[in-house]
């Protein structure tokens, strides 16, 4: 393959003065709306489809493209500013990240995962230039019981996330796994603990969940600090990453790009654990764990970058086999339509123009990303500056109107009240909700991929350990469970209890 | 006997409910067999997990280190969510504008350092920009203004 | 009278881009934003042709046509919402084999009568359903696949994107006309059950058209049929389910726009021709044809009603043969 006259003509596309234009359009509305919690990139996308109509369809997928990981980096913004995660990647960025604004060190924060993400998102774009027809394949390869395997993993990982009891943390999780089943139930069509109500007909939103766990409750904790002055961060330190922390976040990036890169090549959710991930790895791999979840940098240096990664090779899938990852991709698929576009495995081939232009334009995308917000990072900071008694009245309207966007329903706001008040009580009895929240991203496909290997195998429990890539997945998954449980680890636990 | 851990006594009794809860509701649907799992199966056996781990904690309350559930402040979590049942229910009927500055001003109570003025002056800001935002910028479909004005 | 305003507002809506400007007996449409519900999560071909007829009838009439996503149990939720909507013309549906024909008898309670509570405007496209195997398994025809799905009772699995979509509906269709025992498996959505068929997990699937068609050009997957009773202009080598020997089969996805009952006759008329009008504009038609839906002549509110009845009778049927149900 004649990769560099691919990327030759790739970026003669990407570099055209117009798709320039598009491609800056993209990553600034998506930044944009990233910003503004649960606004996510499909409610954008969807209203720009029929502007869409009069584009050229290499500007058009440009510029959507760029909406979607623009809202990425958005997303990270609002979870490290003010604790609100609106996509589910964001999650645990909050772990980290809104401790550090918290102390102060927002700015940092910020830096290194614009940088962070810079890095992955160039990685992954190279990635996907040199290998994404055999990387598609590989993904052909993840079936139920493979997926199944895979949340496994991802479940035992979600104790980790916590940093108090792990007990409480394993409970949380199997919490958030039962929330996650409410609605009708993919193998039988039963609608299930909806209680008659048809809005639950199809589930609770991930965003009426993070909303009212991580922001409305949040806000309601930081209210009962009655006597003292509400005031919202220590006295702001640096603006950007000191060397210090470029030393200490270097590991965590390449990590974090790496088993990013790797996750999101599976359109079943694979990039929605690259985040969760990589904050586990981290936290594991830390010679002292003892500062994560109270603002240590690679606690979002990692997973800032791995979610990124995932982010652009989640498209691999899209461009190669013309199956979406994930809603946006979906619009994406409507888009090409739109344009007269076949989306299948016969683009590349067909559009090289489209294909390379994409691919290309997605670096310059991320390069486009990181000049726009390392500036605005000052801005953001300033922020935090506005006293708390205005602050918190504004994140409450945006929580609001982020969720009533996801189903343009009211009875979602009511939702979210409700996990308000689960999520208040959580903070008062010292249950963290991250997760929680893992556990109710994880408990739908997990349940979904376990009955549906099993509709496959006609009922042979086997079929988990005499797959391959499922049996090692699940050998890590034992591993990792020892050296979760493991008593030194307990020990260790115990002590940081006790401080 | 004395309840030691009041955060996990407490923590403990709703994990205990909740999968309990779970369970129950479950009853209502298809258990299946482990080999053709119904809808029931999984929750059910979650929520005896559930149930289980709730026990475990609850029972460890009356043994491990101290620690006091913090102040329950019944007041600022009362005020914001009842700003935003508001919002909710006036969403439709009153339009964005309306509906956004009850959120706000009533929100604004929940700080002690609430003032009219500021919460006003938030509150008409915040109307303007999620029009021009939400409405104008991103086109989502709210109604603006009060139904019976249009 | 009536006939001639009617005809007015036609060459109007076709001709000039005036808001309304045809007075006189046809009362004044629209004055005011309208909302266009549709049932599902944006990014579908349905949604995707409602936002294109939302802006060529925004062109033609001047008051802006928005599209609001109201997603939820297979799109009962979002037709509910219209049918309890006030019947002045402002809300419309994009309704769907789903909501008028198929949810009214899987589903244990719908919030809505697809008769009583709605007027059929417009179909809008008709969408053909094509029998895709994954390459790997040894068939070239319908009847290789009765063939060994005879000689191997419940080996062979099919996907669908969920329980009671015209994918499983077909399937169970299939199984019953043609006597054979296959395994259905359900997805949260077609696209993962494409990637499992792509993967070889399942075997076959009764795909939509638009989305097997570039599958089967890279020859990553074998069509062996379309499930309408006619060839598909889109595919015109490939033989109906019919001819390949499974006899009745006639399957579609359809979708099209409809009203809260109790709207005005001339605002119908008037609706019908603006989307039809939109329908055979150059865009619409060669988006519509690369999904490959056909274009109808005689597209008029009456035609799409006893179209609507009749596929209504006919899934009656094949839900209640299927054996399908959701609580």
């Amino acid at each position: 393959m004649d990769l560099l006259g691919n990327l030759a003509l790739g970026f003669g596309v990407a570099l055209q003065g117009i798709n320039l234009l598009y491609a800056f359009f993209g990553v600034l509305l998506g930044t944009l709306i990233g910003v503004l919690p649960g606004i996510g990139p499909v409610a954008t996308i969807a209203m720009l489809l029929p502007v869409t109509f009069t584009l050229p369809p290499v500007s058009a997928l440009i510029m959507l493209a760029g909406i979607y990981y623009g809202a990425q980096y958005g997303g990270s913004t609002t979870a490290i500013l003010v604790n609100l995660p609106g996509e589910s990647s964001s999650v645990v960025t909050t772990l980290d990240g809104y401790q550090m604004a918290r102390q102060g060190r927002a700015g940092p924060a910020l830096g290194i995962a614009a940088i962070g993400s810079f890095i992955a998102g160039t990685f992954a774009t190279f990635l996907i230039a040199l290998a994404a027809p055999p990387l598609a394949d590989v993904a052909l390869k993840f079936g139920p019981a493979e997926y199944f395997s895979l949340m496994v993993l991802g479940l035992i990982a979600a104790t980790v996330l916590a940093h108090g009891s792990l007990i409480k943390a394993i409970a949380m999780v199997v919490l958030g796994l039962l929330l996650g089943l409410v609605g009708t139930d993919v193998n039988s069509g039963v609608a299930r603990f909806n209680f008659a109500i048809p809005e639950l007909s199809d589930g609770i939103g991930f965003v009426t969940v993070a909303m009212g766990m991580f922001g409305i409750a949040e806000i309601v904790a930081n209210l009962d600090t009655a006597e003292k002055r509400e005031v919202f961060t220590a006295k702001l330190t640096h603006l950007l990453p000191t060397a210090k922390d470029f030393k200490d976040s270097a590991g965590a990036i390449t990590r974090g790009t790496l088993l990013g890169s790797a996750l999101g090549i599976l359109p079943g959710g694979g990039a929605l654990l690259a985040s969760f991930a990589a904050y586990t790895l981290e936290k594991k791999a830390a010679k002292d764990a003892s500062r994560f979840g109270k603002g240590d940098i690679r606690g979002v240096a990692g997973p800032e970058s791995a979610n990124n990664a995932g982010a652009q090779t989640s498209f691999i899938p899209l461009l190669t086999l013309g199956i979406p990852s994930n809603a946006v991709m979906a619009l994406m698929i409507g888009a090409m339509m739109i344009q007269g576009i076949a989306p299948g495995p016969q683009v590349m081939t067909e559009k090289p123009d489209l294909f390379w232009g994409m691919i290309a334009s997605m670096w310059v995308g991320n390069l486009m990303l990181v000049i726009l917000n390392l500036p605005m990072i000052g801005l953001w900071i300033k922020l935090l500056t506005v006293p708390y008694r205005l602050l918190y009245p504004a994140i409450l309207l945006f929580c609001c109107i982020g969720v009533y966007s996801v189903n343009n329903s009211t009875f979602d706001i009511f939702l979210m009240v409700g996990f308000a008040v689960l999520g208040y009580v959580c903070v008062k009895l010292a249950c963290e909700p991250a997760p929680l929240i893992l556990g109710f991203i994880l408990g739908p496909m997990m349940e979904e991929n376990l009955r549906r290997a099993l509709l496959l195998s006609r009922g042979n429990p086997m079929t988990f350990l005499e797959k391959p890539i499922s049996a090692t997945l699940l050998a890590i998954a034992a591993l990792l469970l020892l050296v979760v449980v493991a008593p030194a680890v307990r020990q260790k636990r115990e002590e940081a209890f006790q401080e | 006997m004395r309840i030691k851990n009041a955060k996990d006594f407490w923590a403990g009794l709703m994990f205990l409910a909740f999968g309990v809860g779970f369970m129950v509701v479950a009853r209502n649907y298809a258990m299946g067999t482990a080999v053709r799992m119904g809808p029931a199966y999984f929750p059910t056996v979650l929520g005896g997990i559930l149930a289980f781990l709730g026990l475990v904690v609850f029972l460890r309350s009356f043994f491990i280190r101290p620690e006091a559930v913090g102040l329950f402040r019944l007041r600022p979590m009362a005020i914001v969510l009842a700003a935003i049942i508001v919002f909710a229910v006036t969403l439709k009927p009153l339009g964005l504008v309306v509906s956004t500055i009850l959120l706000i001003v009533i929100g604004s109570f929940a700080s002690h350092e609430f003032t009219w003025r500021a919460a006003l002056v938030l509150a008409v800001v915040l109307a303007a920009f999620s029009v021009a935002v939400f409405f104008y910028g991103l086109g989502l479909p709210f109604n603006v203004w009060p139904a019976f004005l249009e | 009278m009536r006939r001639v305003a009617l005809f007015l507002a036609l060459v109007l809506t076709l001709v000039a881009p005036v808001p309304a400007a045809a007075q006189g007996a046809v009362p004044a449409y629209p004055t005011k934003p309208i909302r266009f519900v549709v049932p599902f999560p944006p990014g579908g071909p349905l949604d995707i042709t409602a936002r294109a007829i939302g802006q060529k009838l925004t062109e033609a009439w001047g008051q802006p046509v928005v599209v609001d996503n109201r997603p939820g149990a297979g799109g009962s939720l979002g037709a509910e919402l219209v049918a309890k909507a006030p019947a002045d013309g402002y809300t419309l549906l994009m309704g769907a084999v789903s909501t008028h024909a198929i949810n009214p008898h899987l589903y244990a309670r719908v919030g809505y009568d697809p008769f009583r509570d709605f007027v059929p405007v417009a179909l809008v496209a008709e969408v053909p359903n094509v029998l895709v195997v994954n390459p790997a398994l040894p068939v070239n025809s319908v009847a290789e696949l009765v063939a060994l799905a005879r000689a191997k009772p419940g080996y062979l699995n099919f996907g669908s994107g969920s329980t009671g979509s015209t994918g499983h509906l077909a399937g169970e269709l299939f199984k019953s006309l043609a006597g054979v025992d296959m395994v259905h498996i359900p997805y949260k959505g077609a696209a993962p059950a494409m990637q499992d068929l792509l993967g070889g997990q399942v075997q076959l699937m009764f795909d939509n058209l638009a989305s097997a068609a570039p599958q089967v050009k890279a020859g990553k997957l074998r069509a062996l049929a379309v499930t309408t009773a006619q060839r598909s202009p889109a595919m015109p080598d490939l033989p109906t389910v019919n001819e390949a020997g499974v006899k009745g089969f006639d399957l579609s996805t359809w979708f099209g726009v409809f009203v809260p009952a109790g709207t005005p006759p001339e605002i119908v008329a008037k609706l019908n021709a603006g989307i039809v009008a939109a329908l055979e504009s150059k865009e619409l038609r060669e988006r519509l044809a690369a999904m490959g839906a056909e274009p109808r002549a005689g597209n008029t509110p009456a035609a799409f009603a006893a179209f609507v009845r009749a596929e209504n009778a006919k899934y009656a049927r094949v839900v209640k043969e299927s054996g399908a149900k959701v609580d």
